[in-house]
């Protein structure tokens, strides 16, 4: 509730494993078992205490004359910090030790080493010690390894290293990954006497760099990553020094080697207590903040009463604390943030902006909801098999670098492809599929643009025609016709629509998407029995032709009267051919033409379909006349003859 | 003159009309009687010849035994229609628990129908909604929201490349940014979308999902105000009294940065799988716009200040219609698409 969340409890003999999750920010002071310890007693209030480090130093010895450090790279390697023990005896840890380190995933291995690692849990400093008599010249170098060095690391896997990996060198060659991973060489081994332990301090995005790298992530490196506090380097090095001398005896040399040329000091803040009050939308007693500042270790250096200012320095073991903000954050955490209660904003009520774009995609959508269609979202990836049904844009399709399965390959550059596949998963429990996508394409370089798609299994193409229609009569679209598709030769074999029954749909010589049967060979590939009619619409540039506006036309007092008229064509004149005869006769008491019926059979001669329309008349004035209404007949009857090729049928 | 005994005529007619069956035997009793020729019209017809005193007499009794029996037959015959009525619509009877027609019925995808829901509900709070691409920078995805390249807090979102330099957006928080560049506070916006994580699929994890990203910069705005509008619009999604909490957490682009638990609507904070036994359930990342943010978009981060949230969609959906699986979503299958 005030910092991190355990996830679980573990009972082990007689003790417990608190398994914690430790956010990312608090992992300098965190990732360890003494921050865990302090953060408890800020919370609980109860005493922190700090495990002990009193160890006794050979005045004889001089770490000197073990190890000398040379950091090459100030940058990279902030601090180096070491010590040396002199005389110990390797040999297996105590039990506790085995078992602590056991409970926390790690493996024992020898007093020595089990000691680095335990402290590293302990401190959150990463340690390393070295076989100081296996160190040549018995110097210690940082610096970055050179082209074609490469290094077996403890547990014998080899790395080729290069200019980007931060080493810890002898005078010779790289002895470990620093920050990362110890080397074979300077192993401690069952003969090793003078043990040199490391505590440094390496810059996170070197070590993370080297870390990816490299392929290889350690505790250390994790912790390294996060960014750590260069001043616990001496704490570390003492905690094992008296445990080593404990544990496996020997002779600490007198005083130690540090490399720490800039100092990192704490940072000092100013706390506006209003601001705080503000951002946590409440008030809090300038008591209370000051008593959770304490505990948390923040020490109040000046207060200004009037302005309500606290100037406090912040430990540097805690460097996710860096702006003011930061300190709100404690602040708000360690009071509790179910202690603030909710409270509206008082801020003035500008009315929310009607998102036009959105309106459109909803109606659009209630409008094929309306039409019996059903709404289906797919992923914007897809693989080889779409790739290929759009065939003529194949240069256009953008990679994905990484992807999950070669199925999601590329970003989808038309939404057709997943619909088919819909179609593919529910085909075999129904044929009554009418599905709609409305949904973002991809093209190169950096397009991206929003698209209608839909299909309907089983079904004509006047059908999808119909619906595609209802949809731009529900958006308020007016002048859209229907283009016959023109292949260029390079997509004539590509396309996957069936040639003769396709259409490019048209607002004034805009074409803003295709409509169609998919072609037959695209449907047998695809193992369907079934035909499929869909369409494919541009929704970005449909947006540009919709409207709102709805007028009402009055509807006339007077009856209207319905002639019909039946015309024998060649089987290839369009009905929009007729229409527009028709329409060209221009007599306004003509007020709707409708086709109600196309017939092709035997009974007609060869070649010819029968189109049949209902005319209807209507005057805004007055009742129509029977001969007003056969005089504009003859019109449009004489019209229609005047192509030899076609025939008005009397009845 | 035929001598006829008037009673005994009405009483035959009476027996006669009682006992007819049909419409149209009822209509031959009518003409037997009162037709043309009936014997009633006949007894009429006959009054002329009798002398005054008895014509009166007789002409009485006769029309008095007509008007009785045309509402005799009158009776009878509609007693009989009903009858036919009846027997007609008895033929009609239907099974009226045999299925009716549907309409051919169409459905909105759930996650729509719960992305209009949020919208409304956050636009009556005065949110408008926003919406930024899909393809986005390295900077607005993460330089911008403060996290930096080379830093371990990329690790928090997997990414997926692409070959154009560009990747998919792992958040909607890039549009905070966005937006922010364009429009002075103050300002609320949300921004729902699809964002995409470069993770393996399963019952609760996809690579493409559905995000709404919340932003309120003003002057004042704080952690209690957050809590009222977050609070707010559980109760009006979920339509019940919904208790939050607020959990410290860690996203480089708030400070201070939490996590919205919201208790457990299946079992109502008594534990039981579906929060994992904790009584809660994860909900949200929030927090407080951190200042480097509103640098980022161009502001002087002094004088303003906000809250920031992140709520995946498809979780709240599957919340709401209690469905189990989030790869349901985007398999377009129908019979899980008609149950909406």
């Amino acid at each position: 509730m005030h910092s991190f969340e355990v996830e679980e409890v573990k009972r082990v003999g007689d003790d417990f494993i608190l398994d914690i999750s430790v956010l990312p920010n608090r992992a300098a002071d965190c990732f360890s078992h003494m921050g865990i310890a302090k953060e408890c007693s800020v919370l609980t209030g109860l005493d922190f205490q700090i495990p002990k480090t009193l160890f006794k130093e050979d005045k004889g010895l001089k770490v000197g004359s073990f190890v000398s450090v040379e950091v090459k790279d100030k940058t990279a390697c902030p601090r180096y910090f070491a010590k040396a023990v002199s005389g110990v005896k390797i040999g297996p840890s105590p039990k506790w030790l085995k078992d602590r380190l056991k409970s926390c995933g790690l493996r024992p291995i020898n007093n020595i080493v089990d000691i680095a690692n335990y402290v590293m849990l302990e401190t959150g400093q990463p340690l390393h010690a070295f076989d100081g008599d296996k160190i040549e010249g018995k110097k210690i170098i940082v610096r970055f390894a050179r082209a074609k060095e490469k290094m077996v690391t403890l547990d014998e896997q080899k790395f080729d290293l290069d200019s980007d990996v931060l080493v810890i060198a002898d005078e010779k060659k790289p002895v470990a990954i620093a920050g990362i991973k110890g080397g074979k060489l300077p192993e401690i081994d069952a003969r090793t006497k003078n043990i040199v332990i490391e505590s440094a301090n390496f810059n996170p995005s070197i070590i993370r760099k080297a870390s990816r790298k490299l392929g290889l992530k350690t505790d250390a490196s994790l912790r390294f990553e996060h960014g750590f506090d260069p001043n616990m380097a001496p704490f570390a090095a003492d905690r094992a020094a008296f445990l080593i001398q404990k544990l496996a005896g020997g002779k600490v040399a007198k005083g130690s080697v540090d490399v720490y040329p800039n100092k990192v000091l704490p940072k000092t803040l100013k706390v506006d207590l209003n601001y705080v009050d503000s951002m946590l939308g409440k008030d809090i007693p300038e008591g209370v903040v000051k008593a959770i500042l304490r505990k948390l270790g923040f020490q109040i250096l000046k207060e200004e009463k009037k302005s309500k200012l606290l100037f406090i320095k912040v430990p540097t073991i805690r460097q996710d604390v860096t702006i003011q903000e930061d300190v709100i954050e404690e602040i708000g955490r360690v009071f509790g943030y179910e202690k603030i209660d909710p409270v509206f904003p008082l801020s003035s009520a500008v009315p929310p902006k009607k998102n036009l774009d959105i309106f459109w995609q909803e109606l659009t959508k209630d409008i094929f909801k309306e039409a019996g269609f059903c709404e289906v979202y797919n992923y914007s990836f897809f693989g080889q098999e779409g790739a290929e049904l759009l065939k003529s844009q194949k240069g256009q399709l953008i990679e994905v670098k990484n992807p999950l399965s070669s199925e999601q390959k590329y970003l989808r550059i038309g939404l057709l492809p997943n619909l088919l596949k819909n179609v593919e998963r529910n085909i075999n429990y129904t044929k009554d599929i009418r599905i709609f996508e409305l949904g973002k394409i991809f093209k190169r370089p950096k397009e991206e643009k929003l698209m209608l798609a839909g299909l309907m299994v089983a079904e004509s193409f006047y059908h999808v025609k119909g619906a595609v229609d209802h949809l731009f009569e529900g958006l308020g679209a007016a002048g859209v016709w229907y283009d016959e598709y023109k292949p260029t030769p390079e997509d004539s074999g590509a396309s996957m629509w069936h040639p003769k029954k396709c259409a490019e749909i048209k607002i004034g010589d805009q074409e803003i998407g295709f409509l169609g049967e998919i072609s037959p060979k695209v449907i047998g590939t695809l193992g369907f029995k079934e035909s499929i009619v869909s369409f494919d619409i541009d929704f970005e540039k449909l947006s540009r032709f919709v409207s709102e506006e709805k007028e009402y036309r009055p509807i006339s007092r007077f009856p209207a009267t319905i002639r019909d008229i039946a015309v024998l064509v060649p089987r290839t004149v369009k009905v929009d051919e007729v229409l527009n005869k028709i329409n060209g006769v221009k007599e306004e008491l003509v007020v709707d033409v409708d086709l109600f019926d196309a017939y092709e059979g035997e009974e007609l001669p060869k070649g010819k379909k029968n189109l049949a329309f209902h005319i209807i008349y209507q005057a805004k004035n007055r009742t129509l006349k029977s001969e007003e209404v056969d005089k504009t007949q003859d019109k449009i009857i004489k019209a229609l003859e005047e192509d030899p090729g076609w025939q008005v049928r009397k009845r | 003159m035929m001598k006829i005994d008037l009673k005994l005529l009405k009483k035959e007619a009476e027996k006669e009309i009682n006992s007819a069956c049909d419409l149209q035997s009822l209509n031959e009793i009518s003409n037997k009687y009162s037709g043309k020729k009936g014997k009633l019209t006949l007894v009429l017809k006959s009054l002329a010849s009798l002398p005054k005193a008895k014509r009166a007499k007789v002409g009485a009794e006769a029309n008095d035994i007509k008007r009785f029996l045309n509402s005799l037959l009158d009776l009878k015959a509609r007693e009989l229609k009903e009858r036919l009525e009846k027997e007609a619509e008895e033929k009609e009877w239907i099974d009226i628990s045999a299925p009716g027609n549907k309409p051919l019925a169409g459905h909105l995808h759930p996650l729509t129908q719960a992305r209009r829901k949020v919208n409304e509900i956050f636009q009556s709070m005065g949110f408008s909604v926003v919406e930024g691409p899909e393809m986005e920078n390295e900077w607005y995805n993460f330089d911008a929201l403060n996290i930096p390249k080379d830093h371990p807090a990329r690790d928090l979102w997997d990414t997926f490349y692409l070959e154009n330099g560009l990747l998919l957006r792992t958040h909607t928080s890039p549009n905070q940014v966005r937006y922010m560049e364009k429009n002075q506070p103050p300002l609320r916006i949300i921004v729902p979308g699809v964002v995409y994580r470069h993770e393996a699929t399963d019952a609760s994890h996809e690579s493409n999902f559905y995000q709404l990203e919340g932003l309120m910069v003003d002057k004042t705005v704080s952690v209690a105000n957050f809590k009222a509008i977050i609070g707010e619009f559980y109760q009006r999604f979920f339509g019940k009294d919904v208790k939050v909490r607020l959990i410290p957490s860690y996203f480089p682009f708030v400070e201070p940065g939490f996590q919205v638990d919201m208790i457990c609507l299946n079992c109502g904070g008594k534990g039981c799988p579906s929060c994992s036994y904790s009584g809660w359930l994860e909900m949200m990342g929030a927090g407080m716009v951190h200042p480097k943010v509103l640098k980022a978009a161009g502001l002087v981060p002094k004088g303003w200040q906000g809250f920031a949230f992140g709520m995946g969609l498809d979780r709240l959906m599957m919340m709401k219609y209690k469905v189990n699986d989030i790869r349901l979503s985007y398999s377009g299958d129908l019979r899980f698409l008609k149950q909406f």
